[in-house]
């Protein structure tokens, strides 16, 4: 008998922000939708753990998908005509309008990183719309990430951007994970990387969204890892010291992909949180 | 009390460079001389297809390096152990996290081989701790 995975790929066409995206989404569960955001330069295979996970997808519906430009996620038409820049009103209209298409009711979205960092401003912007948010090393403004050796056309860029994220695993993460980590980072396209962190360390600015979020019409779990350098726990800190009623928890001995580079360790930390979701 | 890299420890070193089956993977293209600096006493590495053939300690002008990575002692004794904390656990961690840690020099022949020189430092973090402390 084959050894066949409950989870379920699919192409959604959706129209954002007047433009068209072919969007790949993996699946599984039933119960409240939980949307999972990838971080940048990678792509939905990083919550592949949190798909296979009974005691998760026996309450929740999860999907994750790719962001264009990630993944199975075609870019949209006439993408060779513009440098790739990921922006706070393009990404944030990505995942309002994946909800909408699909007509998931009061989701939970949860995402890492850069994706930890948006579901602020989800929350900010649409908290009636949601049951909550769980964001993974997330932080309302983060500088120093970009350099322009992530796309320059003398160093291999997936090399290096595999390389330059793989010091922000915890030191005691199993190496298998890591390195799974690392291939997914080894594999995206030109500039995508720098373009996300673009995003994080450029037009990223939340600091004043996050004092619109009322955690008793939508809850708020923080998580970071104890070895994030990105997002360090401190500024992490100084999100949740903005939202009364915000859960914040530094995760011993995890860095900062917390849902592939230690999932054993992990789930205990997001078990307790969408307790609190479901 | 941190004490400086000696000969046997820089040897050592180079043999598990050496011996690393990733190295023997991944280190075709990485042939440069590059230097280490600890609190300003230098060894230079000679690095040729991902394998060290030769170590100067405190080189003359003569023998010329791409690039230096260099930290006080006090930085480096934090990263080479096996129970790092925060923001000293990685090569890359310090260069964005601790200020006293840098590359002077051709950084972009770094980068071009930043996964093998990520692994050499990685290697390097496996070494004996240099304050005593295990």
């Amino acid at each position: 008998m084959a050894d066949l995975e409950p989870v379920v790929g699919r192409y959604l066409n959706l129209e954002s922000g007047g433009r068209r995206y072919r969007i790949y989404y993996e699946e599984a569960g039933e119960g409240r939708p939980l949307i999972c955001l990838h971080t940048a330069g990678a792509d939905s295979r990083q919550f592949r753990h949190v798909l296979n996970d009974a005691d998760i997808t026996g309450r929740f519906r999860v999907l994750a998908f790719d962001l264009p430009f990630h993944g199975r996620s075609n870019p949209p038409d006439e993408w060779w005509l513009e440098r790739y820049r990921l922006t706070t009103d393009v990404y944030l209209g990505l995942i309002r309008d994946f909800w909408r298409a699909l007509g998931l009711e009061r989701p939970v979205v949860m995402g890492c990183s850069m994706g930890g960092a948006i579901v602020l401003k989800v929350a900010a912007d649409h908290q009636d719309e949601i049951t909550g948010i769980v964001g993974l090393e997330s932080t309302a403004f983060a500088e120093g990430r970009d350099n322009d050796f992530l796309h320059h056309p003398a160093i291999h860029g997936g090399e290096l951007a595999a390389c330059y994220t793989y010091g922000l695993n915890g030191p005691d993460s199993p190496e298998e994970g890591c390195r799974e980590n690392w291939w997914y980072y080894s594999q995206s396209g030109p500039g995508i990387y720098k373009g996300d962190v673009w995003f994080y360390c450029e037009d990223w600015d939340a600091r004043e969204d996050i004092g619109r979020i009322d955690t008793n019409r939508c809850k708020v779990s923080l998580l970071t890892g104890e070895y994030d350098y990105s997002a360090t726990p401190e500024m992490t800190r100084r999100v949740a010291d903005a939202i009364p009623g915000c859960r914040f928890t530094v995760m011993k001995g995890i860095g900062h992909f917390p849902m592939v580079e230690n999932y054993a360790l992990f789930r205990g930390y997001l078990l307790e949180e969408l307790a609190r979701m479901a | 009390m941190a004490e400086l890299p000696t000969p046997d420890w820089m040897e050592r070193y180079r043999q598990r460079v050496n011996e690393d089956p990733e190295m023997a993977v991944i280190g075709d293209w990485f042939s440069l001389d590059f230097k280490l600096a600890f609190e300003g006493d230098a060894w230079l590495l000679s690095v040729r297809a991902g394998r060290i053939v030769d170590i100067v300690h405190n080189p003359r002008f003569d023998r010329p390096a791409r690039f230096t990575i260099s930290a006080p002692m006090r930085v480096w004794t934090k990263f080479i152990r096996p129970d790092p904390e925060p923001l000293y656990h990685d090569f890359f961690a310090m260069l964005m996290r601790v200020p006293d840690f840098g590359i002077d020099g051709d950084s972009l022949a770094a980068m071009q081989n930043a996964r093998a020189l990520h692994r050499m430092m990685n290697i390097l973090k496996t070494m004996e701790p240099l304050d005593g402390r295990s």
